[in-house]
């Protein structure tokens, strides 16, 4: 006995028209925010602002070329320490005294197990009467993010913009500045851009501690609670962070050296 | 017939979706512009990075002034360990491992404060330019931050008496103006703790090396 199958279930046209004017609706709502959003973000420009815009973007061109030039002579400078031709011997410690001055000071990139840590301005729409700034990410976020990370245990930490995609992550290192510019943040010398990733490499149970740091709750949790600041951190096995590029002289100061 | 323009038309409104959401969520994450920062903002962020560019001008010129001490020792057959110890000084001095002596402002803090705020004038001397920092006599290193511990303010695992001594390396005259500016960290703290501040610039200031050990223990360097 041959069992017929049952006919082929199609949409019939109401169902697919219910989807397609679903569909379009959706098209519609968000077509709508993006059109929004691009001429939010068109504001007036005057030619005083232009001139200024003109002079910011040439002076980061100058840093990213600066910083380049100093990665190089600095590589440059390492290969001499490697290849003097003295005491072996002495050469040997020397090295060995400047690697591990170079990876306890933040000069030298490193990898191993740490945690990541997001955070961006809210998406919320901001209430009548109360502040914008209240809806982004402040400068004293950053640090306190940053000093938790260390009071947990950090040995190593680098800050990035644009979510990591933003450009070269800076390495904190003792000099390092966290000042605010308007709405952007400046990092070292860098000009960074929301939303920030903060990776840190620290010993087993970094990320556990850094939650339950008071640095991190004092402050900071309580505002991406009160102003949904988007934020998400996870532990990894294994991250890489890049070295320090920038000005290691002291110019106010000397280092004292004890006699032989 | 009618069935395929009905999966036709589901697609393209799809992909219509598709793209509109992902255009969407990407202008939401767009990097801040500088066409949206005031004239103000601007005129800030030029002055910052102009001063930045200096620095970095300088630290390229000083490499460049290595690389040509090396090379002259190269040439004329002499051993460069003497250049590569005073680099490892520079770079230890750097980074807290070595004491360095220079000019810059001393601000003393009495009174009822926090770790927080410790922390915060710290911040906001490396933003003024310190070369080098201590809290009384703890260096602060990148690592370095002060913590409430039992009952009492720790750094670096030494707690800190009721009035703390924070010596920064740098121009003394730089530094004391960026902590006293209209609205700068010592107005904000004098307005929310009740502590008082003062600073003394000074032209003979010591900061100890740190009595802690950086060797990283999980982090290892990238071969």
């Amino acid at each position: 006995m041959s069992r017929r199958l049952p006919p082929r279930r199609r949409l019939t046209r109401p169902q697919w028209a219910i989807s397609v004017a679903a569909g379009l609706a959706i098209i519609g709502f968000v077509g709508a925010a993006q059109w929004n959003s691009s001429l939010a973000t068109q504001p007036f420009i005057t030619s005083a602002q232009r001139v200024l815009i003109s002079e910011a973007e040439q002076l980061q061109r100058q840093q990213e070329t600066l910083r380049a030039e100093i990665e190089a002579a600095d590589a440059r400078v390492q290969t001499f320490q490697e290849a003097d031709a003295g005491s072996q011997a002495v050469l040997r410690q020397l090295n060995e005294d400047l690697l591990a001055a170079r990876l306890a000071t933040g000069l030298d990139p490193v990898r191993g197990p740490g945690v990541v840590v997001e955070i961006a301005d809210s998406q919320r729409a901001v209430p009548e009467g109360e502040s914008g700034t209240n809806y982004i990410v402040l400068v004293d976020d950053l640090r306190d993010l940053i000093t938790a990370l260390w009071g947990s245990g950090a040995e190593a930490i680098t800050v990035a913009g644009g979510g990591g995609a933003g450009g070269p992550a800076e390495r904190i290192v003792a000099t390092t500045s966290i000042d605010g510019a308007g709405p952007a943040i400046l990092i070292n010398s860098a000009r960074l851009s929301p939303p920030y990733r903060i990776e840190a490499i620290g010993p087993e149970g970094l990320h556990d501690r850094f939650l339950a740091h008071p640095s991190y709750l004092k402050r900071v949790a309580r505002r991406i609670e009160a102003y949904g600041l988007p934020f998400a951190s996870e532990p990894r096995d294994e991250i890489e962070l890049a070295a320090f590029i920038g000005n290691t002289r002291l110019r106010w100061g000397a280092p004292v050296v004890e006699p032989n | 017939m009618s069935g395929r323009i009905a999966q036709l038309s589901l697609f393209l409104v799809a992909v219509v979706i598709g793209t509109l959401l992902v255009a969407q969520l990407r202008s939401q994450a767009r990097p801040i512009e500088l066409s949206n920062l005031s004239a103000q903002e601007l005129s800030a962020l030029i002055e910052t990075l102009s001063a930045r560019n200096v620095e970095l001008g300088d630290a390229l010129a000083d490499l460049r002034e290595q690389i040509r001490s090396y090379e002259l020792a190269e040439v004329q057959g002499q051993s460069t360990l003497d250049l590569t110890r005073t680099e490892l000084e520079r770079i230890e001095a750097f980074g807290g491992l070595r004491e360095v002596l220079g000019q810059g402002v001393v601000v003393t803090i009495e009174g009822s404060f926090d770790a927080t705020a410790i922390n915060d004038v710290i911040y906001e001397l490396r933003g003024a330019g310190a070369e080098a920092i201590a809290v009384d006599d703890v260096r602060i290193t990148a690592r370095s931050v002060a913590a409430q511990g039992a009952g009492v303010i720790e750094i670096d695992g030494v707690a800190l008496g009721s009035t703390v001594e924070i010596s920064a390396i740098g121009s003394p005259e730089g530094l004391q103006s960026a902590l006293q500016r209209p609205g700068g960290i010592l107005t904000v703290l004098e307005q929310s703790i009740n502590a008082q501040f003062s600073i003394a610039p000074t032209t003979r200031l010591s900061v100890p090396a740190t009595e802690r050990d950086l060797t990283p223990q999980a982090a290892r360097p990238v071969e």
